[in-house]
C-alpha cells in the first residue's frame, strides 16, 4: 500500500499545466520568508468553499536516531496529542468535528501533516499548527498508547499483506550505509526502545520554524491571511543552533547483491530487481518517470503485456520508481501469477530491460507516455488539497514550489534517445539488488 | 507511513464519529484562546440535467468547468444480486471482459488507444450494478466516448480473453484470501448475510462459461436499465449529442432481469448483541480480523438510510468513532477500527471491522460488543451528534468537488432508482437524524449479529473461551473452509 502511494503520489507531481490543446494555467503561488525563517506559500483559489492546510517539515524515516528505526514516524503520530493550550485529539475537534479532516504522513525525507476544513475554519487551524510547533507536550501514557498503535501498523502493513514483508525486505537489504536503509515503519524491537526522552529531543532538533514550509490552497484573502501567518508564525522565535542532517552517503553499488527471502503465507513467489535513483533534482528524473511509464503505466505498457498477458507468469509487473532528495530506488517487481517463479520473473524483467537498452522506444509510445502523465496532473488539480500537495512535492523534491509549474515543459522535452540513454546509464548489471521472496518450507510431514 | 489509514467500504462512504471524553475537559484548555471561525460560506449542490434517449437511455450531466476534465460512467442497474452462488462472480468477469475486446478493436488495442488519450477506462460490477467509468482531458473526449461505447455494446467475449480473465481472477483470490480481513468478509457473505462473494469463489470462477457471460451481457446490459452520467467540462446540450450519437443505436438485447435480494432479516432473535462466534484459524497470521456482522431488514430507499448513516458516523465512520476511540486511541489495540453498512435495494449488511495482534482478539471482540449495546442502550446526546453528522455533510460536500465524486454520487442514487435531485436532500436529511433515530435504529437492527475472528487460533483461543464462556465458538481451519457447503467444511465429519 505505501509503496503505491509513494510511486502515485511522486508521479502526481511531474506535471503541472498543458498538453496539446488542454490548457491549464499555472499555478499562481505567493511566497514570503518570514524573519524567524520559516517559509510561506499560498495559492488563493474560491471557487469551493474549503481551504487545503499543508505544514511540512523536513525530517523524515533518514533522521532516526540511531538504534530508534521508525522513530520519526512514531513522532508523527506524537503530534496529535496535548499541547501547552490543546488537549490530546484538539485537533481533531477542530477539523473532523467542522466537516473537514486531517491526516499526516512520513516520508523518507520529510514529514506532512495536513488538514482540508470549510474555509471560515482557516485561522483556528493556523493557530492550532502554530502551537503544535512550539508547545507539545508528550506525557508518558500517550507515549506508551501511540507506541502501541503504531506497533499494530507495523502488524497490518508489514506483517498482514501476502508481500507486507517483501517491501520491509528492500528498505532493510538495499541501501548499504544511507539510513535510508531503514524503513519508514521500522521494526517492532528498536520501538519498543524508544522513550519519551528521545521524543522530547526529536522535537526540540526539527520542529522549528526554519525547517518548515506552510503550504495554504483555497478560499481565503490573501491580506488576510498575511496578517494570520503573521500574527501567529511571525511570533515564533528562531532557534540557536543548526539542524542536523544527515551525513552518511551511500556509496555506489559496484556489485550484484542477491538475497533469498520467506514468509508464512505467500500465495505466488515474487522478484525484485532494485537500483539506484538519481537525486531527485537530477535533470534526467523527468526521463526516468517516462520510461517507467513506458513499462509499467497500464495495460498497454511493455512490463504488463509481456509478463502478464503473454507468458502470463505474473499478476503485476512494475517498473516503481521511489525517488527520494539523496537518491532513491527504482525496482522492476514482479508479483507471480501461477505460473510464476521468482527465476521466471527474474528472467523476463531482465529481457525486458534490456529490450528498451538496446532497442529504444518509439515516438508513440514516448506520446503516450507523456500524455498519461500530463492527464493524472491534470486530474490531480482538481481539488484545492490536490494542487496543495502537488505544491508541496516540489518543495521536498526541487526545493522550489514554483517548480510545480515548469515540470510539463520538462517531460515535453524529453526524446527517445534520452529514454534510452537514462535505461542504460542508471540500470546494470554490476549495480542491482536482486530478491527472490516466497512461502517459507515447511518442515516434512508438517502440515 | 500515514496516521489513518482510510479504508473503503462496502460502498464508498468516508466514515467518522465523536467521544465525550474531551467535551467537558475542552473548554478548560484553550477554547478562549483558539480564534473563533468566521461566518460559514454555503456548498453549493451541483445542478444535474437529464434526458432520456428513444431507447430508454438516461444521460444525465454535471457541468463542472474548473479543470478540463470529463469523467462519463455507464451505469447498469443488474450486478451480483443477478447471478448464483454456483456462478458467484459472472457480474464482475463480464464488466471485466468488455474492455478486452470488441467486434472491431483486440484488448491491445482497446488499452492502447485508450492509454494514447492518457484516458482511464475501468469496468466492474458491484452488489447492485455494473458500470464501466472513463475519464479523460475534455479535448479528446470524443475519441474517448467512440471506444467506451464499443465495449459497451460490441463486447466480443473471446475464448481465450475469458480464460486469461478466468485464471488472473483465481490468482487474485488466492492472494487476497491469504488476508485475514478479506477471509472473514467473504466467509461472512454467506455465514451472516445469506449471500455469496460477489467477486466469485475458486468454484464458482471455474464453472463460468462463455454462453454465461454473453448470456448475462444480453439480459442485463440493457438501456432502458441503463444511465449514462457526465461530470466536468461540458454543456448537457454537448452531452446529450455524444450519447445520442454514440447511444442511439442499443437495443435491448431481451427482458429486464433486474433480481433483488430477499429481505434476509429476521428480526424477534436474541437480544443478545452476539448470538455466536465464528473462527477461521489461519495459522502464522500477522494480525487477528475480528468482526461483527448482521444483515438488516431496511434498504437504501427507506428513511432510515440516513439515520444508518448518522449512527454509523458515530460509530465506526472514521477517526473519533466511538470504536476508533476505544480500540485505538484509548488502548493502542489497532491502527484502525470502524463500521459501515452495504446497502442492497431492501437490506443492508452491516460490519464493523478492526485488527489487532493475535493475543488482544478476544479483548477487542469484547469492546466492539460494548459499544454496540451502548448504542441500543443510552441516548447519544446532541453534542455527540452534531460533529458527527458534520463529518458526513463536510464529506459529502468535498466528494462533489470531483468529477469523479459527481459521477460516484449520482451512481449510487440511480443504482437503486433513486431520482437524482435527491443530491438536494442529503444535508438536510442528515441534520435532522434525532439521538432517539439512532437509539431506535440500533435497538430496532443491531442485535442477535455473529462475531467472526479470523487468525491464528492458538494465541487467543483460551482468552475467547474465557472472556465468552456461554457463547457458542465454532471454529473452521482454513484448509477445511468451504464456503458452498451448509457448515462451510469441506468434509461434514471432523
Amino acid at each position: 500500500m505505501r509503496k503505491i502511494f509513494l510511486t502515485l503520489l511522486i508521479t502526481a507531481c511531474t506535471a503541472a499545466a498543458a498538453l496539446a490543446q488542454v490548457k491549464v494555467a499555472p499555478l499562481d503561488i505567493k511566497e514570503r520568508v518570514l524573519a524567524n525563517g520559516m517559509k510561506i506559500v499560498s495559492v488563493q483559489d474560491n471557487s469551493s468553499p474549503t481551504v487545503s492546510i499543508h505544514v511540512w517539515y523536513d525530517v523524515g524515516g533518514k533522521n532516526d536516531p540511531p538504534g530508534r528505526s521508525g522513530f520519526a514516524h512514531l513522532f508523527e503520530h506524537l503530534m496529535f496529542k496535548a499541547t501547552a493550550r490543546m488537549p490530546n485529539e484538539k485537533m481533531d475537534r477542530l477539523t473532523e468535528d467542522v466537516g473537514g479532516f486531517n491526516n499526516a504522513s512520513t516520508w523518507p525525507d520529510f514529514t506532512n501533516y495536513y488538514e482540508v476544513v470549510p474555509s471560515n475554519h482557516l485561522e483556528p487551524l493556523l493557530w492550532a499548527e502554530s502551537e503544535r510547533m512550539v508547545n507539545l507536550s508528550v506525557d508518558e501514557a500517550n507515549f506508551q498508547s501511540e507506541r502501541k498503535v503504531v506497533q499494530e501498523e507495523y502488524r497490518t502493513s508489514v506483517l498482514d499483506p501476502p508481500y507486507g514483508r517483501l517491501f520491509w525486505y528492500l528498505d532493510d537489504v538495499t541501501f548499504q550505509k544511507h539510513p535510508y536503509r531503514r524503513g519508514v515503519i521500522g521494526d517492532l524491537d528498536q520501538l519498543q526502545a524508544a522513550t519519551r526522552a528521545d521524543a522530547e529531543k526529536f522535537y526540540k532538533e526539527y520542529y522549528r520554524p526554519d525547517n518548515a514550509v506552510l503550504t495554504v490552497v483555497g478560499d481565503f484573502d490573501q491580506k488576510q491571511f498575511d496578517a494570520w501567518v503573521d500574527k501567529y508564525f511571525g511570533s515564533i522565535k528562531k532557534p540557536a543552533g543548526a539542524i542536523a542532517r544527515v551525513t552518511e552517503v551511500e556509496p555506489e553499488w559496484t556489485t550484484e547483491r542477491r538475497f533469498e527471502k520467506f514468509a508464512p503465507i505467500v500465495p505466488f513467489p515474487a522478484a525484485a530487481i532494485v537500483y539506484r535513483a538519481p537525486r531527485t533534482t537530477s535533470k534526467d528524473i523527468p526521463a526516468l518517470r517516462l520510461a517507467a511509464s513506458i513499462m509499467s503505466g497500464g495495460e498497454s505498457s511493455r512490463l504488463y503485456q509481456a509478463l502478464v498477458r503473454t507468458q502470463q507468469i505474473a499478476q503485476e509487473a512494475d517498473l516503481d520508481l521511489e525517488l527520494n532528495t539523496e537518491g532513491g530506488r527504482m525496482t522492476l517487481l514482479g508479483i507471480g501469477a501461477e505460473k510464476g517463479t521468482s527465476q521466471n520473473l527474474e528472467a523476463a524483467l531482465l529481457a525486458e530491460l534490456k529490450k528498451i537498452q538496446d532497442g529504444g522506444v518509439t515516438a508513440k509510445e514516448l506520446e503516450k507516455a507523456k500524455n498519461q502523465l500530463v492527464s493524472r496532473a491534470i486530474r490531480a488539480r482538481e481539488t484545492n488539497d490536490g494542487k496543495a500537495i502537488a505544491i508541496e512535492r516540489a518543495v521536498a523534491y526541487q526545493g522550489d514550489p514554483k517548480a510545480v509549474n515548469n515540470e510539463v515543459a520538462a517531460l515535453q522535452a524529453v526524446t527517445a534517445a534520452d529514454i534510452q540513454r537514462v535505461m542504460k546509464q542508471y540500470f546494470k548489471d554490476n549495480n542491482r539488488v536482486v530478491i527472490h521472496y516466497s512461502q517459507e518450507k515447511k518442515a516434512e510431514g508438517e502440515k | 507511513m500515514i496516521r489513518e489509514m482510510r479504508i473503503a467500504d462496502y460502498g464508498m462512504r468516508i466514515s467518522f464519529c465523536l467521544t465525550v471524553i474531551f467535551t467537558g475537559v475542552g473548554s478548560l484548555f484553550a477554547q478562549d484562546l483558539i480564534p473563533a471561525p468566521g461566518p460559514a460560506r454555503p456548498v453549493a449542490i451541483p445542478a444535474v440535467r437529464e434526458a432520456k434517449l428513444k431507447n430508454g437511455l438516461t444521460v444525465a450531466v454535471v457541468e463542472k468547468r474548473s479543470v478540463p476534465i470529463v469523467t462519463v460512467q455507464l451505469l447498469v442497474r443488474s450486478g451480483a444480486v443477478a447471478e448464483s452462488i454456483k456462478k458467484a462472480g459472472l457480474a464482475n468477469i463480464t464488466a471485466d471482459m468488455l474492455t478486452k475486446g470488441t467486434k472491431t478493436r483486440t484488448a491491445e488495442q482497446i488499452a492502447e488507444e485508450m492509454e494514447f488519450l492518457g484516458a482511464s477506462i475501468n469496468s466492474g460490477a458491484g452488489w447492485n450494478s455494473s458500470s464501466v467509468t472513463m475519464s479523460v482531458t475534455s479535448d479528446k473526449l470524443d475519441q474517448a466516448m467512440a471506444i467506451m461505447a464499443d465495449v459497451v455494446l460490441n463486447p466480443s467475449f473471446k475464448q481465450e480473453e475469458l480464460d486469461l480473465l478466468k485464471s488472473q481472477t483465481l490468482d487474485e483470490l488466492k492472494a487476497n484470501l491469504a488476508q485475514p480481513a478479506f477471509l472473514a468478509n467473504y466467509v461472512a457473505s454467506v455465514r451472516a448475510f445469506r449471500e455469496h462473494p460477489a467477486g466469485g469463489t475458486t468454484a464458482s470462477v471455474e464453472a463460468i462459461g462463455r454462453a454465461d457471460v454473453v448470456e448475462f451481457h444480453k439480459a442485463a446490459y440493457a438501456p432502458e436499465q441503463s444511465v449514462i452520467i457526465f461530470a466536468g467540462d461540458i454543456s448537457s446540450s454537448q452531452a446529450n449529442a455524444l450519447a445520442a450519437r454514440y447511444f442511439d443505436g442499443w437495443t435491448s438485447g431481451g427482458p429486464a432481469s433486474t433480481k433483488f435480494a430477499a429481505v434476509t432479516d429476521k428480526l424477534g432473535g436474541s437480544k443478545n448483541i452476539a448470538s455466536r462466534i465464528l473462527v477461521v484459524d489461519l495459522p502464522g497470521s500477522g494480525q487477528a480480523s475480528v468482526n461483527f456482522y448482521r444483515a438488516v431488514g431496511s434498504g437504501r430507499s427507506a428513511k432510515e438510510y440516513y439515520t444508518a448513516s448518522v449512527l454509523n458516523s458515530l460509530l465506526g465512520g472514521g477517526y473519533s468513532s466511538r470504536l476508533n476511540q476505544e480500540i485505538r486511541i484509548k488502548r493502542g489495540l489497532s491502527y484502525g477500527a470502524g463500521s459501515s453498512f452495504g446497502w442492497r435495494s431492501g437490506t443492508t449488511n452491516f460490519s464493523t471491522r478492526t485488527q489487532t495482534k493475535n493475543q488482544s482478539a478476544a479483548e477487542v471482540a469484547e469492546l466492539v460488543i460494548a459499544e454496540l449495546r451502548r448504542l441500543a442502550e443510552s441516548d447519544a446526546t446532541e453534542t455527540d451528534l452534531n460533529p458527527r453528522r458534520l463529518v458526513l455533510t463536510g464529506g459529502f460536500g468535498r466528494n462533489l468537488e470531483t468529477t469523479g465524486g459527481l459521477t460516484g454520487a449520482l451512481a449510487d442514487l440511480y443504482s437503486f432508482g433513486i431520482p437524482a435531485g435527491e443530491l438536494n436532500n442529503y444535508m438536510r436529511s442528515v441534520s435532522t437524524v434525532s439521538p432517539t433515530n439512532v437509539k431506535d435504529f440500533a435497538s430496532k437492527f443491531l442485535h442477535d449479529g455473529e462475531i467472526i475472528i479470523v487468525g491464528d487460533y492458538s494465541v487467543f483461543k483460551d482468552d475467547l473461551a474465557k472472556r465468552f464462556p456461554n457463547m457458542k465458538i465454532d471454529v473452521i481451519k482454513v484448509d477445511e473452509l468451504n464456503i458452498e457447503s451448509p457448515t462451510l467444511r469441506k468434509s461434514d465429519i471432523q
